[in-house]
């Protein structure tokens, strides 16, 4: 089938779908005026059933924890076919040291970036710390912190040079971290039910409202789903740019 | 006013639709993935938005403010985060193609082809 | 609210057709970061504060990271045909 054809298949597609999607848009609720009770019933009753305050984190570790453990399993897959994918041409052994940078031309990384970049990566990971640990008093939560801290560490990588980067950021230790991540979800959901609970059922105390320490397995599972958001995220970044390093031996398969 | 999220979310997709059909670089037809799930981000935000109420935190709040729908916040921000992993799936299955095939044009690719 | 609204999801629009008519994928990963900054405005305008957290950093660092890496070892990677 040729560009052209496809194209026109594609533009008779479109004005057979388009009087139904105009149908749509024109029965939607009005903007503005969300009609469903579900998210009111929550925000009413959370801050005294399970004595927290950032509602979307309820939500995401409590009322819907299952829909997280899915995703972050999915997570989990995806970093783990990456890896396997590009790890799989290089060999496992070599995933603990640099490569060269083949002919392409290396630049000098200047002082002034150097310094800018040590000056701001521990005020990131501090950042991102924080905003795991108040998951759920605060906007924040795993998911945020994780790619905040994640992005904060290619600073390393831009500050110094390549072969300091791949020495402070041990291949194992975030592989060892992203499995501790799901693990930790899994033995929330069935840790209660050593007691007799539902699967994933918040049976921790739950602690004051506004004080750090409160919503019980919330702060459990949160933990485990930023170590595996921020492990994951780092284990792609090293591979994806081990990657632009040429292959040490003309590369295999 | 009425419509312009829900015409924005589909304007996106449609644009993310012929980015990925007319594509001829597999790295750029993966951007325009990207646009296609932010389509669905906002369709799912403007969904629970409503007129005068706050962000769905109480900290310095009383309870019975009206606040906008948290259970779809709650969706959207896994769903990003799990659609940055997708992504980068996606490009090292590109790199795997490039390697054994040697181009990333979707148009040079077509299956049973040596 | 509406006149900040209105303007953001125009701006959106316009930073998602930016990224498509992006052909060159170089340009493509710089406009996906504007595409993020604009969205996570928008989040923000729609009360969403927790899922723009999200947007920023994914949006805006890692996925143009990538797209980045991904470019320079496609070009430095030569397969052996």
């Amino acid at each position: 089938m040729t560009r052209r054809m496809r194209l026109v298949l594609a533009a008779l597609c479109a004005l057979m779908i388009a009087p139904a999607v105009v149908a749509v848009i024109g029965r939607m609720p009005a903007f503005g005026h969300h009609p469903l009770p579900y998210g009111d019933a929550i925000n009413r009753t959370t801050v005294a059933q399970r004595h927290v305050t950032n509602m979307v984190s309820a939500v995401n570790f409590d009322y819907r924890a299952f829909d997280t453990l899915g995703e972050e399993l999915m997570l989990v897959a995806a970093v783990t076919g990456t890896l396997v994918l590009l790890r799989g041409r290089r060999g496992e052994s070599l995933s603990d040291r640099a490569a060269q940078a083949g002919e392409r031309p290396v630049c000098e990384r200047s002082e002034a970036v150097t310094l800018a970049c040590r000056l701001f990566f521990p005020i990131i990971v501090t950042f991102g710390i924080y905003v795991i640990m108040h998951a759920q008093l605060t906007p924040g939560g795993g998911f945020q912190g994780g790619a905040i801290i994640a992005s904060g560490t290619l600073l390393l990588y831009l500050g110094e040079s390549y072969r300091l980067w791949r020495r402070l950021v041990h291949s194992l230790l975030f592989d060892m971290m992203e499995a501790t991540g799901a693990i930790v979800l899994v033995l929330c959901g069935l840790g209660p039910m050593l007691r007799g609970a539902a699967f994933l059922e918040n049976v921790l105390p739950l602690g004051q409202t506004g004080a750090l320490i409160c919503g019980g397995i919330i702060l459990v599972e949160n933990a485990g789903v930023a170590l595996a958001v921020t492990a994951g995220f780092i284990l792609l970044l090293v591979e994806f740019l081990e990657e632009t390093r040429a292959t040490r031996d003309g590369g295999g398969s | 006013m009425n419509y312009l999220p829900w015409v924005t979310a589909a304007w996106l997709f449609a644009v993310g639709i012929y980015g990925v059909m007319t594509s001829r670089h597999y790295v750029h037809l993966i951007g325009c993935l990207t646009v296609m799930q932010s389509a669905t981000y906002i369709a799912l935000l403007s969904v629970g938005y409503r007129f005068g109420s706050v962000a769905p935190i109480f900290y310095a709040r009383s309870d019975s403010t009206p606040a906008v729908d948290p259970v779809l916040q709650a969706m959207v921000l896994t769903d990003i985060v799990v659609g940055a992993t997708v992504t980068a799936l996606l490009l090292a299955l590109t790199l795997q193609v490039h390697k054994k095939r040697g181009t990333v044009n979707p148009e040079r690719l077509r299956p049973l082809r040596p | 609210m509406i006149a900040l609204l209105v303007p953001m999801f125009l701006l959106v629009a316009a930073t998602g057709a930016g990224v498509v008519l992006a052909r060159e994928p170089r340009r493509q990963a710089l406009a996906i970061a504007v595409n993020g900054v604009a969205l996570s405005l928008l989040f923000v305008a729609l009360r969403a504060p927790d899922v723009a957290y999200s947007e920023i950093a994914v949006g805006t660092a890692l996925v143009p990271l990538m797209f980045l890496s991904v470019l320079v070892s496609l070009k430095t990677d030569r397969p052996k045909s």
